[in-house]
């Protein structure tokens, strides 16, 4: 509160009240200025009062014409009088608008408030597609164990798809692959399994492939069945590659895939291009669930691309994305992947 | 196949219970799918996998339990039949082959005084246990001659076949034959058929015909067990559309050497119940009688593929179960496997291997994993790009989706010029998979109609997939697969609590462009052009044409299609807002994009300038003009211009338009130790250089 002010008014006031009867109608000024500082409501309003009496026309200032009728020695007293009103209304200006300002910021914010707990404005998000999510997934684990992915054509020549795997011709192995046939010689692929072919017609061993992709067979859509679906090809070729090799990177893969308790477990199947073939089936949560086919190429096939089958063997198998994620979530309707409600495919996004 | 467990215990005795033997039967290879009951007796249903046509048979499944049990097979006994020429069966009947290659082998017995009536009760259960309907005595011996081995019998009413002989031919093009089930075929060449002098008597394998048929009246009769070529009974069971349990059979290949058993096990049963002898010998016909395979099995090779350890000892013991002949040659390493005939599937030593493995146990195998040289992993380049693109658009809001390849016609199956065109598919059976998309957008639209139906009207979608379409190649029509990007968003696109007491946004051209400049950024697409619809409207009639255009990435070449769908395609979706869609060839994409690492860019740290310029342009000069011209300026210390205000109406004259361009002028280092700040004198001429270009360019004007 206490204003450096170089006119001391206890060393001045005797005098101008003692010698001089000009010291009234500054006081009443001062005084009628200070209670206008006091009623003001508003910073508006405090504004205002500035101007009136302090502004450079103001009510107090205009008090320094009549210096011109004092004496000259009487000239300084009186205009320090002035200014030590001014100072004292300014003053006291300052502090009442301090004390609006803080006043009228509360209640802006306060009228500025909101309900915190509305929903917040959630921009909106994208997602992968579960069956994107899964194929990830697999391709991480996959790729750590040194299988190198690659893409075949979905629509593919008939002898990819069935004779390079060492079907017979005609045989009765097909009649579980109902195809879609485009030309005689050209199909949606029934297995992503075709790609095996069109690795070794151009790679030699030792190679580790594995590919992701869509198949297509003919068969009437339920919970459990769909003409389109996805599967994982694996399949590697090197030296002294056995079923026990199968089984531990099975193994490995599984239990990256769905926890480190998992177990595998073989039983005899046929498929034309495997010798011994195999499905195998994950023991998760207390049970064995089928998973897919499995086993060592068949020679017929390493032979066919000129890989000498005494010093080479490999394994393939294959499972499927939608059964990996139907285990893992416990989706029981295969229908939903292709059917793309958002409700469905929101449920997976995140962490 | 329906597999009684009683009728099973006439050949291997075991102490399990139904649901032990079927664990143990699917851990052995042949699936058991379940288990019913017959009478108060379990009967399983056993998948069996299309190379073991010798598990058609209780005696077969029987074969599989002995082995894996380590238990003997009881085989039934059977009596035999001489095959010579002074038998009295020739001068009852004749058979003749005439196309050895499709039926290597046919026997015949003849039994003659047959009082045909309905079978004792014991063969009914036994036949309606394993899934079959009774008939009569002989047809339900014949059946179950059929199950019990697995060889297909056929019994003919003798005084009906011409000549009382049988010849087996290929049926001549356009011969017709009634068969048992009253249908009519008519025949094709090579379809094999069992004729008698002059007449088909049945389709060979599938099904015999009405005229020879055993009823009440017949008295004597022709049994036929016969081997035919597999292929060719597959192919005449499509050919007719007839498939029965002897062609199942057939085609999954009979032993040629049980026929001869089987007619005479069927004999023994004939006379079992109470009909006349059969007439003594058999008529068997057989050219080149099949020898069983020898193949060696070296017992190393056996434990290095399955990966655990093995002894010649237990090789032999695993196949001998199987009823091979097993010889351990000298030195114990090697065994020489004779492989009975019934065993069509044996051909070489993984294929023994196998039967040593599933028999010995798999369940003994260790885990190892493969230990040769490592290979490099991960995921391909294109597969690394798709994810970028993924990524991308991910980033801008959208969902992605995964459509249907197999589709129904669309509004998106021809090229306008008509170089292309939809893939169908051959063998469609439903309009639903009648062809293979030739656009993403159509089964964009559909997943959003399913939406919408279920009050989801927000939607902003992509997918990245296979394409098709027949392409001219060297003059010829060619299915060509390609890769595609699309995205379609409709609806509001931020929340209602965006801004409560507002409308939400709703998605308009800008919204799908923005998508595509997100793209075009973040896959560093530095060229990317735009055409408007309406320049050759005809080219886009799926779209508005004024709110559309065509994509270009560096070339005059359309790379891919924008904008929003045409109202009148729109009303067959039952959308409530507008739909806009984008599709982008991936492999342009890829060839436009510059992928890798980014270069570092210096950035200055001194303070940027900014200045707005508000050029005045004549309605219909496209803003890529305003961008070109702005380039075009050159100017190195420019390091933003963007797009804040479009303004029509007054004080602007009819027709005209006015910008307000935020420029952003900083200095470029070099390096760090280059920098320093942008001078006023270089905006200065920078501003004036852009207004020159933008008046020359656009015949853009000034106010001020």
């Amino acid at each position: 509160m206490s204003v450096s002010s170089p006119y001391n008014t206890a060393v001045l006031r005797p005098n101008v009240y003692e010698d001089l009867n000009v010291s009234e109608p500054i006081d009443n000024k001062t005084a009628e200025a200070l209670k206008a500082v006091t009623a003001a409501a508003s910073v508006a309003e405090l504004t205002a009062v500035e101007l009136r009496y302090l502004g450079k026309k103001g009510e107090i200032n205009e008090l320094r014409r009549a210096i011109g009728t004092l004496p000259a020695e009487e000239r300084p007293a009186f205009g320090a009088s002035i200014n030590e009103a001014a100072a004292r209304v300014t003053e006291a200006l300052e502090d009442r608008r301090a004390v609006l300002k803080s006043g009228e910021l509360r209640a802006q914010l306060q009228a500025e408030s909101v309900d915190i707990t509305l929903p917040g404005a959630v921009l909106p998000a994208g997602g992968l597609h579960p069956l994107t999510i899964t194929a990830d997934r697999i391709k991480e684990v996959l790729g750590g164990m040194g299988f190198e992915f690659v893409d075949g054509p979905e629509l593919e020549d008939y002898a990819y798809n069935f004779a390079a795997l060492n079907y017979p011709e005609d045989h009765p192995a097909m009649d579980e692959q109902n195809s879609f046939f485009v030309t005689d010689d050209r199909l949606m692929r029934t297995q992503t399994t075709a790609l095996q072919g069109r690795i070794m017609a151009n790679r030699r061993p030792p190679f580790r492939i594995a590919t992701i992709g869509r198949c297509f067979r003919y068969e009437a859509v339920d919970a459990t069945h769909h003409h389109t679906f996805h599967q994982v090809d694996i399949f590697m070729v090197d030296e002294k590659i056995s079923m026990a090799d199968l089984k531990g990177t099975l193994g490995t893969f599984a239990r990256s895939m769905f926890g480190p308790e998992t177990l595998v477990r073989f039983r005899p199947d046929f498929f034309p291009f495997v010798e011994p073939g195999v499905d195998y089936s994950i023991l998760w949560q207390g049970r064995w669930l089928e998973l897919g086919g499995a086993g060592l190429i068949h020679p017929n096939i390493l032979q066919a691309y000129g890989i000498n089958t005494e010093k080479y063997s490999g394994f393939a198998f294959g499972l499927g994305v939608e059964r990996t994620h139907m285990i893992q979530t416990g989706v029981n309707d295969l229908r939903l992947y292709l059917e793309n409600d958002v409700r469905f495919l929101r449920q997976f996004q995140g962490a | 196949m329906k597999v009684p467990l009683i009728w099973l215990k006439e050949y291997v005795d075991f102490d399990l219970t139904a649901e032990e033997i079927a664990a143990k039967l699917t851990m052995g290879g042949l699936e058991v799918e379940g288990i019913e009951e017959h009478n108060g007796s379990p009967v399983l249903d056993v998948y069996i996998t299309p190379n073991r046509g010798d598990c058609l048979s209780i005696l077969g499944v029987a074969r599989e339990i002995s082995a894996l049990l380590r238990t003997p097979l009881k085989l039934p006994a059977i009596s035999e039949t001489s095959a010579l020429a002074a038998s009295a069966v020739n001068t009852l009947a004749s058979v003749q082959i005439d196309d050895p290659d499709l039926c290597p082998r046919y026997a015949a017995r003849v039994v003659s005084g047959i009082k045909i009536g309905p079978s004792p009760l014991w063969l009914q259960n036994a036949l309606e246990a394993a899934g079959q309907r009774p008939v009569n005595n002989v047809v339900d011996v014949t059946n179950y001659v059929m199950l019990e081995l697995g060889q297909p019998l056929h019994a003919f009413d003798l005084q009906k076949l011409e000549n009382s002989a049988i010849v087996v031919r290929s049926a001549t093009d356009g011969e017709l034959i009634q068969t048992l089930d009253g249908a009519t075929h008519i025949l094709k060449s090579p379809t094999l058929v069992i004729a008698d002098a002059s007449k088909p008597a049945a389709v060979a394998g599938l099904m015999g015909g009405a005229f020879s048929e055993v009823t009440d009246a017949t008295t004597s009769i022709l049994l036929e067990s016969a081997h035919f070529d597999p292929l060719s009974i597959r192919r005449a069971s499509r050919a007719l559309n007839l498939r029965t349990e002897a062609s199942y059979r057939f085609e999954r290949v009979v032993d040629p050497n049980g026929v001869v058993r089987a007619i005479n096990r069927a004999c023994d049963l004939l006379a079992r119940i109470g009909q006349p002898v059969a007439a003594e010998g058999v008529i068997d016909v057989y050219p080149q009688p099949v020898e069983s395979r020898v193949i060696t099995l070296r017992t190393e090779r056996a434990a290095s593929l399955l990966g655990m350890e093995l002894s010649s000892e237990t090789c032999a013991q695993c196949l001998e179960a199987l009823g091979f002949d097993v010889t351990i040659e000298a030195g114990g390493t090697n065994l020489l496997v004779r492989v009975p005939t019934f065993r069509a599937d044996i051909a070489i030593e993984e294929d023994l291997i196998e039967e040593v493995g599933r028999i010995h146990g798999y369940e003994n195998i260790p885990e190892t994993l493969p230990s040769g040289e490592t290979t490099r992993g991960g995921d391909s380049d294109q597969g690394r790009l798709i994810s970028s693109v993924r990524r991308a658009l991910v980033e801008c809001g959208l969902q992605e989706v995964v459509t249907h390849s197999l589709t129904a016609p669309s509004a998106f199956d021809t090229a306008p010029d008509g170089t292309s065109t939809r893939v169908p598919v051959r063998n469609a059976l439903s309009v639903n998979v009648s062809g293979l998309r030739r656009s993403i957008i159509p089964t964009l639209l559909d997943v959003a109609q399913h939406n919408a139906a279920r009050g989801q009207h927000s939607l902003s979608l992509f997918e990245v997939g296979r394409i098709w379409q027949y392409d001219i190649v060297d003059g010829e029509p060619t299915p060509g697969e390609y890769l595609s990007i699309a995205g379609l968003i409709t609806g509001p696109v931020l929340p209602v609590g965006a801004r409560y007491g507002t409308k939400p946004a709703v998605a308009d051209y800008f919204t799908i462009k923005g998508v595509l400049d997100r793209l075009a950024d973040r896959l560093k697409l530095t060229d990317v052009t735009l055409r408007p619809a309406s320049e050759r409207e005809e080219w886009m009639p799926q779209f508005h044409p004024g709110r559309s255009g065509t994509i270009s990435l560096g070339g005059a070449r359309v790379d891919g299609v924008i904008g929003e769908l045409h109202p009148e395609l729109a009303s067959k979706y039952d959308l409530k807002h507008r739909i806009y869609v984008f599709e982008l060839s991936f492999e342009s994409m890829a060839r436009a994009a510059q992928t890798g690492s980014r270069r570092y860019q210096p950035i200055t740290r001194q303070q940027a300038i900014s200045r707005d310029i508000a050029p005045r342009l004549k309605d219909g000069v496209p803003f890529a003009a305003v961008r070109a011209a702005v380039a075009a300026a050159d100017v190195s210390v420019l390091l933003d211009c963007r797009l804040t205000d479009i303004f029509r109406g007054a004080p602007l004259p009819e027709e005209t338009h006015s910008l307000t361009l935020s420029l952003t002028f900083a200095y470029k280092p070099a390096s760090l130790t280059d920098d320093r700040a942008v001078t006023e004198a270089e905006v200065t001429e920078a501003l004036a250089k852009i207004r020159a270009e933008l008046e020359a360019r656009c015949g853009a004007t000034f106010v001020g």
